[in-house]
């Protein structure tokens, strides 16, 4: 079925998109087509598009990214995490490199695999998950991804299983050349009463302009628990989107973290949907930008049945002219009562001219439910700059301690130690 | 040790003080009492270094420093400590970093060498039994969660862990009940030397019973309407402070 452009697709979108469409994945044809047909009606938001009103793609839109997969020789040992053995899987400009991944410590219990070497059993189980979780059309950067990302990664964890090791997702971009375009889609699927810890990692090399269109579905099962770590790398050229749609089921207990320390134009829109009674979700971010560096983080929680809870807390040290965005909408459907909903969003400021626009939405239709947002942008506390600095603490010493200890608000709730400890090195680095 | 000279500072274009003149020798301890808006509080802040206040005229020299030219660090360092009168909560320091990092920047000052963490968990461990500080206070973030009195003990805490040439306590009577005070004050009693000043900045008298001082001053509209021994105290609290209001041409 040949999609026919419509009249609605801009010339720049027909431009933008076209180098990353030649793909033609084998697996999951219905949502395929279903996305191509989609995506044939489908224009690059502009500002007067809601969602999009304080991320202006004018910038990125006139670039073509083209897929390539010459790299310079890659040394994976600076992006793994120190002091913990991982499976892991390595991306090189958006290929998958067996030769430099290695899936050894989970065993044959776990499923781990790239999309492109699925088993016969891997195939249809990705048949059977492969956008159930995630709408093909709630945005053209997801209907490009449901119809041509080819590479990625699946992950199936079976019924009563426990991944004895976390599983690391490593891309490395080297882009030196042409502006570089990839696509990515990870399909997670965690059986009932199973458990698996999952890092992403996303690093940027070199200095030329990237966009990584990056699609992630999980299904978290009934009484399944599960922890998803990201942690974003990218150059001052790069471009990101990336959607992570979450589908839990009752009793299950799931953690989400995205941390962005760098980037040009990061978009990060993360899905919750909460779909049995008494889920626990943990929906935790933090940015640390600066030079002109913007980050838009779009959630949404979907509170369906009783007894859940979500716990939201995103917060951001923005430097310099960087900008950033959140937008927090929590749905509470009728049926779900009792529920205990909290967001909140802090930003600390450290020039005139970086900002932050917060936007919290709550749409609560059950009547016994506790849900409270919270939103604050500003500088660092000067009562508690003056008290350190009063005990002898220097003013840089002072901030740096303030700032570290802000932004340990969020890895703190990581379980995985030496990923904290990264994560706190991180922190450490920048101020 | 400090000698201020004719001290004028204002806030937002209100002079609060108004030409004070204070002397206090190694080992001393001075009382600074007064009513309401005195200015006792501001003297605190200007001389720990607050940069809400402008000094417009006068001198401060500390140990033959010019104390105002100095950072608040560097006070510090100099061996200058302030017991807030409001403590303040800093989430995510944890009490035991924050006075690592402060004794040990205090050593850089003086180009000492930081102090091992062993010999530093123990002198956390020695000093808090000074103020009768549950231990379990040092693991927690720095004031947060404290009840009032714990706040104010803790102050003094960093104050023996310190050891300042000079402290300034900034209303540390304030909101404590007889317990805490008695322990804020035996703490302090104990960390009298001969070479270390204290300035005991109160509106009450009682603390004086406690911390017996060597010398009383009466602060009033912004300056030091009268001086006097211990005794001092004693008559502004049968007096009240409307005595000296009345004293005192207007």
């Amino acid at each position: 079925m040949a999609s026919t452009p419509t009249i609605s697709q801009d010339k720049n979108t027909v431009a933008f998109i076209a180098p990353l469409t030649h793909t033609s994945p084998s697996l999951g044809e219905s949502v395929r087509q279903q996305a191509k047909a989609s995506l044939a009606e489908m224009s690059l938001p502009t500002r007067k598009v809601e969602e999009w009103k304080y991320t202006p793609l004018r910038t990125v839109k006139k670039r073509v990214y083209q897929n390539y997969a010459s790299h310079n020789a890659i040394d994976i040992t600076p992006f793994l995490i120190e002091g913990i053995d991982v499976d892991f899987l390595v991306f090189v400009n958006g290929q998958y490199q067996a030769e430099l991944s290695s899936i050894r410590l989970n065993g044959d219990t776990v499923y781990i695999s790239d999309l492109g070497s699925l088993s016969a059993a891997g195939k249809v189980a990705f048949e059977a998950n492969f956008g159930s979780v995630a709408n093909v059309d709630s945005d053209i950067f997801a209907a490009l991804n449901s119809a041509h990302a080819e590479q990625g990664v699946m992950i199936h964890i079976p019924r009563g299983q426990v991944a004895k090791a976390p599983i690391h997702i490593l891309h490395i971009t080297d882009a030196n050349g042409d502006a570089l375009g990839m696509q990515h889609r990870n399909l997670v699927v965690i059986g009932e009463q199973a458990e698996a810890k999952i890092i992403e990692t996303t690093h940027t090399l070199g200095s030329g302009h990237t966009f990584r269109n990056a699609m992630t579905e999980i299904i978290i099962g009934d009484n399944a628990g599960g922890e998803y770590i990201k942690i974003q790398r990218e150059s001052d050229q790069a471009f990101q989107v990336d959607r992570t749609e979450v589908k839990q089921g009752r009793d299950s207990r799931f953690s989400i973290f995205t941390f962005t320390f760098s980037g040009e134009l990061m978009r990060n829109n993360l899905r919750m949907r909460l779909m049995g009674e008494n889920i626990e979700s943990h929906l935790m971010g933090l940015y640390l930008l600066d030079g002109n560096q913007h980050v838009d983080n779009a959630t949404m929680v979907d509170h369906a049945l009783p007894h859940g809870m979500s716990n939201e807390l995103y917060k951001g040290i923005m430097d310099e002219q960087s900008t950033g965005v959140f937008s927090g909408r929590i749905h509470v459907y009728e049926d779900a009562q009792k529920t205990n909903a909290y967001q909140t969003n802090r930003n600390i400021v450290l020039t005139e001219t970086a900002n932050v626009s917060t936007k919290p939405q709550l749409e609560i239709y059950a009547d016994d439910v506790k849900c409270s947002h919270g939103a604050t942008t500003g500088r660092l506390d000067e009562s508690s700059m003056f008290y350190l600095m009063a005990r002898g603490i220097k003013e840089v010493d002072a901030r740096k301690m303030l700032v570290h200890a802000f932004a340990m608000e969020v890895a703190d709730n990581i379980s995985i130690e030496p990923v904290k400890e990264h994560i706190a090195q991180l922190i450490e680095s920048r101020y | 040790m400090l000698s201020i000279k004719n001290l004028h500072a204002s806030i937002e274009g209100n002079k609060i003080l108004n030409g004070l003149n204070l002397e206090i020798k190694p080992g001393e301890v001075h009382a600074i009492m007064g009513p309401n808006g005195a200015g006792k509080s501001t003297l605190a802040s200007v001389l720990s270094g607050k940069d809400d206040y402008e000094v417009e005229e006068g001198e401060v020299l500390f140990n033959g420093k010019d104390l105002l030219e100095l950072e608040v660090d560097e006070r510090a360092g100099e061996g200058l400590f302030l017991a807030f009168q409001y403590p303040v909560e800093i989430p995510g320091v944890s009490m035991t970093n924050f006075m690592r990092s402060s004794l040990n920047a205090i050593r850089e000052y003086r180009d000492e060498e930081p102090l091992s963490a062993g010999a530093f968990l123990k002198m956390m461990k020695e000093r808090s039994k000074i103020v009768e500080l549950d231990a379990s206070l040092t693991k927690r973030a720095v004031n947060e969660g404290f009840s009032g009195g714990e706040k104010k003990r803790n102050e003094i805490f960093q104050m023996a862990m310190l050891e300042p040439k000079l402290a300034i306590l900034d209303e540390t009577d304030s909101g404590l009940d007889i317990d805490a005070l008695r322990i804020v004050s035996e703490a302090v009693n104990k960390l009298r030397t001969p070479d270390r000043s204290f300035l005991v900045i109160t509106h009450y008298q009682r603390l004086l019973d406690h911390i017996v001082p060597d010398f009383v001053h009466v602060l009033y509209k912004g300056k030091i309407v009268k001086s006097g021994p211990k005794e001092l105290a004693l008559e502004l609290e049968e007096k009240g402070y409307d005595w000296i209001k009345e004293s005192i041409p207007a």
